[in-house]
């Protein structure tokens, strides 16, 4: 269908919409008007994404004379997909009624590991040595030597790519990662390097939030992308996280011995060099007189990503005298690598702040903080110097840099913590420095800064006022939208005592009492013998679930659930926990029925979408607390509390929540769904912590549903499932066009 | 195994009439496709020699028990019990008697159907060959109707199978079928209950194929298993390490399952893009070992020296892998009981599932498909075409039991249909009608006496209840349809002609229009047969006990009907022919 928002023709490739689409809409469109930042709360399984495209390729469109470019930044990279093949239905249906005039390229943008079509490249085990097997094929030296030694080998999809140069490009459409590898495939050309080419050209960019927020990899776009750009970040209720782990690094004794290695390794090739080609080390020393900024002038393949959370007018000074020969800069890396390591020799837990890092580096190793805050870069042109192609042997020294660029860069929102071992293990020596940001507005400042229109949306950002003091931006609009609905289509249930009427809970006192844990076998057990289909489980951690898992082997109620339907366990090893998913979706989809275990926060629970019959019922065992013992949650809180006023319990309440929320949402994706959520502890009935809960659920929550028993749960379900068997075919009330018209 | 290339096996046995039997001394001989028994007293009358075509299947007792006793029952219900004298005697003859009895049902089977399909005109591949023949096997209806119609001459090899070709599509499209499904049990008393051991573990399974018999007995390797189950349930890696640095072959149990692994890795490429987390991990460029925004990760992996890796096994990983296996069911034909032959079976399906290609381009358009069927929001799409369901007949049965309930409610159509009943009549109107009904009998008089309202009742009751009864009871309970009250030879007959008419009725209407001679020649044949099945149809109706007359003929009905229509077409085709045959003297 076609509606006017104000100027703006939206084309939405459906012939109905929610009325909460399209008041979604309306206030994105204020949003970009008024050229400001907004933060929009929408219930999942409302449309959202779809909602989202439209309005602002619309708003693209409506625009000829000034396109804005959309950036699109999803958590994972099945989302990423996801999202390529709605665009894709959008842009068919802009293309049927507009003509040759809604052309737009859109692409995905992933790692060589997801993208790289040469067989022996892309068969390494994972990202770092595919990039480096990438290297070995493509970095100029190796290219230069192999146009004088046929028998060197090259990757012919980089040749034929740069042999065509300028013709190497995209013609107009959506691509998915998978287009993009069919369509190199077909032409010859390697997709990992048209698609970095033509994210400069592309009017609609879809990649992973880390390209934006990680200084490591922001380089590419922090050169390509113009200020008049929307950028939104999807799913967003994690992305403080997100944004302080861009910046946390932890160095381990492995890390260590690993940087030393690669310190030698490196001072031998310098060696070499000196013999061989000393005129090489004289370009580099040359060019660092000249500043980093002149990098530009290396070949697309050598760019190493630059480094955005340096401030522009660093770039362009010179990297300081006493670390520009290469000789001096590894000495420099060899006494703050043997720094750290008398560091790491303390008996007690230390904890200080970057400043007083860096003064103790400069006085005992005699490194200044501008030494250090060039590290990253230096190191990177150091190894094109050098010629390195295995760079996944290099990660430890990298790991350094890192460390050094980021504590001599930020003199605030950091601490530095040091532990001897981990506390749960007192008796085993483990060190570890961690330096950790707790301000997740560093990350993400240069991206408010940078773009006219940054989008934060999810289906969970309540309470909606934190986020902009998390993240420390003026929204111009910030709404939380709910659901219409006709029907129920979800059915939240709180379950405060097991089915001998005792409580249930995964509070510390109460975590590992049989009785509980026999009390949330029994509720698993009625449950699947009531609802039809998939079951999804979620727990608080990895070790509960392994315990509890293990104890409902023990006592036999496993066994009884595995006579109702097959058993999926989320493991940490992604490849086997991806085909547990694939397996718990055949035996949905067969009619065999299936239960899933995973764990809140855990990789399942942020991207998997478990609706229709993949997920009528999800419980939650207990509420998804961070580990509170850790001392950088600890440092974090205190930071919080400092700087934001923001008070522990309540942080942590609402962190929680968050996850509980996003757990339970994944069971619903569209009204014609139906799902039920069990909150499987009696601390989500009290009210401040169920208040916390986003209004999308809190508005469907029964009170005769707020303190039930396993068997009154039960009882519920199963009139439930009745229910909506026979309302499956009722369809949902949707919004007539006319009547969005008549509302503006 | 060396047992199964004798030709002949003759050992000294005692016929038994029944286990009680003391029996008849004599000498038993198997050969290849048959057993004699000769007994040593040459005036006794129990002397056999039997077909293995006509045994069905072998009981035997346990080995050490009372009697080494071997039973083959007949197709018809008879049986032959042998005794033997000791147990490897018995076992020896159980052996050759199992291969023996697989062999020839095989050749029952298979044979005269490869025999039977006549290589005509068409060059057929081998894999269509085979994919014919394997219908056949499985459908045995289409069995009947193939010796029917194609061997009888009717119909060509072609011509068969051309209206089945969405039949032979199907089966080519390696549609999942449904299979036999495994227990969802993980801790099985009898571990080799279904070879579910050897499915959820290819390593124990390459061990056994490995160990079993050269290296050491059944027992031992089961016993060697037991234990490094043991060790593992026990969660003590370092125990399980140092057992195994012991023996080496107790290591094979205890390492991970590298096959597994490699499995996985081919899998993991077929998976739906939306689910995979591989591509995630691959986009992740943050090495922090707190990825999980603030969950902490109990690995222990720093604690523990990296020799011991291998030996971790988690719960979880055995908990996934058993419930993939019995998700995919079992996947061999194999009988069970013979541990080796489970294992090889295995080992050939899992070798020939990882060596389909991943990058197949069948697989990729489905996982296309999927994706764009699941990014639609329906609820917000209009309906796209009306809603239609595929009709797709399996069972003759339903097809009986709805002609039935056509027939009733035609029935009750031409009554009530017929007049258009007029509900709101005003009181005037009523009146008038009375009033002219009772004017009418005050002049014609009564044609016939008054009956008492009860008696009438009941006379309709009696005359009605048959019918109503039936039309009650159709569709409400599946076990019990109408063709289930006929007698059994009547109501195969019935199913087979109703089949047999059918296919014959598709040829005979797709010869149409005749331009050929060949058509004429085909359309010819088929009217032939039809009309040799006419009789007998009626024969049927008139064969049945007079209760059931109504039902069947209800039923034959249809048949009847279309076979005429058939039969009009056919001479109303054959008197324009002969009529334009003047005009067109070759025919056509």
């Amino acid at each position: 269908m076609k509606f006017q928002i104000e100027d703006v023709t939206v084309y939405f490739p459906y012939d109905n919409i929610y009325p909460e689409q399209y008041a979604y809409m309306v206030e994105l469109k204020r949003a970009l008007d008024a050229k400001g930042h907004c933060l929009l709360e929408m219930p999942t399984g409302t449309g959202k994404t779809i909602a989202l495209l439209s309005l602002i390729t619309s708003y693209a469109l409506s625009k000829p004379s000034n396109p804005i470019k959309f950036i699109y930044c999803t958590r994972t990279v099945h989302e990423m997909e996801k999202t390529l093949s709605e665009l894709k239905l959008l842009h068919n249906y802009q293309l049927q009624h507009l003509g040759p005039a809604a052309k737009i390229l859109a692409l995905g943008l992933s790692s060589r590991k997801n993208l790289c079509i040469n067989p022996t490249v892309v068969s390494a085990e994972n990202r770092d040595s595919v990039d480096a097997a990438c290297r070995k094929l493509t970095a100029s030296w190796v290219r230069e030597l192999a146009a004088e030694n046929p028998r060197i080998p090259t990757c012919s999809f980089f040749e034929n790519y740069e042999k065509s140069a300028s013709e190497a490009i995209l013609p107009p459409g959506v691509y998915t990662l998978q287009d993009l590898r069919a369509y190199g495939k077909l032409k010859g050309w390697c997709p990992y390097f048209l698609a970095r080419h033509m994210v400069q050209l592309a009017n609609v960019v879809v990649y992973s939030y880390q390209y934006l927020l990680d200084p490591k990899v922001a380089g590419i776009i922090s050169k390509e992308m113009q200020r008049e750009s929307v950028v939104v970040f999807d799913e967003a209720h994690n992305i403080d996280n997100v944004c302080i782990e861009a910046l946390s690094v932890s160095v381990r004794m492995q890390t260590l011995e690993g940087a030393t290695r690669n310190i030698n390794r490196m001072s031998q090739e310098i060696d070499r060099f000196k013999a061989t080609d000393a005129g090489r080390l004289r370009a580099e020393y040359n060019r660092l007189v000249e500043g980093l900024a002149l990098r530009g002038d290396l070949p697309a393949s050598d760019a190493w990503l630059a480094n955005p959370a340096l401030p522009n007018d660093i770039l362009k000074e010179a990297v300081p005298g006493n670390i520009r020969r290469a000789e001096h800069f590894l000495s420099v890396l060899r006494r703050l690598v043997q720094y750290i390591r008398g560091r790491l020799q303390t008996e007690n837990v230390e904890k200080e702040g970057p400043v007083a890092f860096v003064a103790s580096v400069n006085t005992q190793a005699g490194i200044d903080q501008k030494m250090l805050r060039f590290c990253y870069d230096r190191l990177h042109s150091l190894m094109l110097t050098l010629e390195i192609s295995d760079t996944d042997e290099f990660l430890h020294i990298q790991t350094i840099c890192d460390f050094a660029t980021l504590v001599g860069t930020y003199t605030r929102g950091f601490s530095i913590i040091i532990e001897p071992f981990d506390e749960r293990m007192p008796h085993i020596p483990d060190p570890v420095l961690q330096l950790c940001c707790h301000d997740a507005s560093l990350a993400i400042k240069p991206v408010f800064e940078r773009f006219q229109s940054v989008v934060i949306t999810s289906g969970t950002l309540s309470p909606i006022d934190l986020y902009p003091r998390l993240l420390n931006f003026n929204p111009v609009v910030s709404r939380s939208f709910t659901m219409s609905l006709t029907r129920d289509c979800i059915c939240p249930m709180v379950l405060t005592r097991g089915s001998d009427q005792l409580p249930v809970s995964t509070k510390y006192d109460l975590r590992s009492d049989p009785g509980v844990e026999k009390n949330y076998g029994k509720l698993l057990l009625e449950m699947v013998s009531v609802v039809p289909d998939g079951i999804v489980c979620f727990f608080v951690s990895y070790s509960y679930m392994d315990g509890i898992v293990n104890s409902w082997h023990e006592t036999g109620l496993l066994k009884e659930i595995m006579q109702h339907k097959l058993v999926f366990i989320e493991t940490q090893d992604v490849v086997e926990t991806t085909l547990a998913l694939d397996n718990y979706r055949k035996a949905c989809d067969c009619g065999r029925g299936a239960v899933f275990f995973s764990v809140a926060r855990g990789k399942v629970a942020e991207g998997i979408d478990f609706d229709r019959h993949y997920g009528r019922l999800v419980i939650m065992f207990g509420v998804p607390f961070q580990y509170t013992l850790s001392r950088i949650l600890l440092a974090r809180l205190e930071y919080l509390r400092d700087t934001f006023q923001i008070k522990e319990g309540d942080f942590l309440t609402f962190d929680a929540l968050r996850q509980a929320a996003q757990c339970v949402g994944r069971v619903i994706r569209s009204k014609a769904d139906y799902g039920m959520m069990i909150f499987a502890d009696k601390r989500y009935s009290r009210h401040d912590k169920r208040s916390k809960l986003p209004g999308w659920i809190l508005s469907h929550l029964r009170d005769a549903h707020l303190n039930l028993s396993t068997d009154m749960a039960a009882h519920i379900a199963r009139e439930g499932i009745k229910e909506e068997g026979s309302q499956m075919i009722i369809k949902v009330a949707v919004l007539d066009l006319s009547i969005a018209c008549d509302s503006t | 195994m060396a047992d199964k290339q004798q030709q002949v096996v003759v050992k000294r046995a005692r016929h038994k009439s029944s286990v009680k039997d003391p029996g008849t001394p004599g000498v038993l001989k198997l050969t290849k496709d048959r057993f004699t028994f000769m007994p040593n007293d040459p005036s006794s009358p129990v002397k056999h020699n039997v077909e293995f075509r006509t045994i069905k299947g072998h009981k035997f007792t346990k080995d050490g028990t009372k009697q080494a006793l071997l039973n083959l029952t007949q197709d018809q219900g008879g049986n032959y019990i042998f005794e033997f004298e000791n147990f490897p005697d018995r076992n020896v003859c159980k052996d050759f008697v199992a291969s023996a009895i697989a062999l020839s049902g095989e050749a029952g089977r298979t044979v005269p159907e490869k025999s039977a399909v006549p290589i005509q005109d068409e060059q057929l591949s081998a894999a269509e060959m085979e994919r014919r023949i394997k219908l056949l096997q499985e459908d045995s209806d289409l069995q009947k109707l193939h010796k029917q119609f194609v061997i009888g001459g009717i119909l060509s090899e072609a011509e068969f199978w051309a209206t089945r070709k969405k039949l032979l599509e199907q089966n080519y499209s390696r549609r999942p079928k449904q299979r036999v499904a495994l227990k969802n049990d993980m801790w099985s008393t009898k571990p080799l209950a279904d070879g579910q051991i050897f499915a959820e573990k290819p390593a124990v399974r390459q061990a056994y194929l490995n160990f079993v018999p050269n290296k050491m007995t059944e027992k031992e390797f089961w016993t060697k298993y037991s234990r490094a189950e043991y060790l593992h349930s026990t969660k003590n890696v370092i125990a399980a390490a140092a057992e195994a640095a012991e023996d080496e072959e107790l290591a094979v149990f205890l390492k991970q399952d590298d096959m597994l692994v490699n499995e996985a890795r081919k899998k993991i490429r077929q998976v739906d893009p939306t689910l995979d987390m591989e591509a995630d991990e691959g986009d992740d460029y943050m090495h922090l070992p707190i990825q999980d925004h603030g969950l902490p990760r109990n690995d222990n992996k720093d604690v523990l020296d990296s020799q011991y890796e291998p030996y971790r096994r988690s719960f979880s990983q055995h908990l996934n892998q058993h419930a993939a296996v019995v998700l995919q069911g079992r996947v061999i034909d194999v009988e069970l009981g013979d541990t080796r032959s489970v294992a090889e079976a295995l080992a050939r399906t899992k070798h020939a599932e990882l060596a389909k290609d991943a990058s197949d381009v069948y697989l990729d358009k489905e996982r296309l498909e999927r994706i764009s069927r699941m990014t639609e929001i329906e609820d917000l799409q209009a309906p796209r075409d009306p809603a239609v369901a595929p009709l797709s007949i399996k069972d003759p049965r339903d097809y009986f039991d709805s002609q039935q309930a056509n027939a009733f409610s035609t029935l009750g159509d031409t009554v009530s249909g017929a007049k258009q009943l007029k509900c709101s009549v005003s009181t005037r109107e009523a009146y008038c009608s009375l009033k002219e009904c009772i004017s009418e009998i005050k002049f014609q008089g009564l044609t016939e006496p008054t009956i008492n309202s009860e008696v009438a009742f009941k006379v309709l009751n009696g005359l009605a209840q048959n019918i109503s009864s039936n039309k009650y009871h159709l569709g409400r309970n599946p076990n019990e349809s109408v063709l289930d009250s006929l007698p059994k030879i009547t109501r195969e007959e019935l199913l087979l002609h109703w089949s047999s008419i059918q296919e014959l009725l598709k040829h005979f209407w797709s010869s149409y229009p005749i331009t050929t001679k060949y058509l004429l020649t085909k359309a010819t044949k088929l009217k032939d047969a039809m009309s040799q099945i006419y009789p007998k149809l009626q024969e049927i109706k008139e064969s049945v006990q007079s209760d059931l007359r109504h039902q069947v003929s209800l039923l034959v009905q249809p048949m009847l009907q279309a076979l005429d229509a058939a039969f009009a077409h056919y001479d109303a085709d054959v008197q324009n022919r002969s009529a334009r045959s003047g005009e067109r003297p070759n025919g056509f």
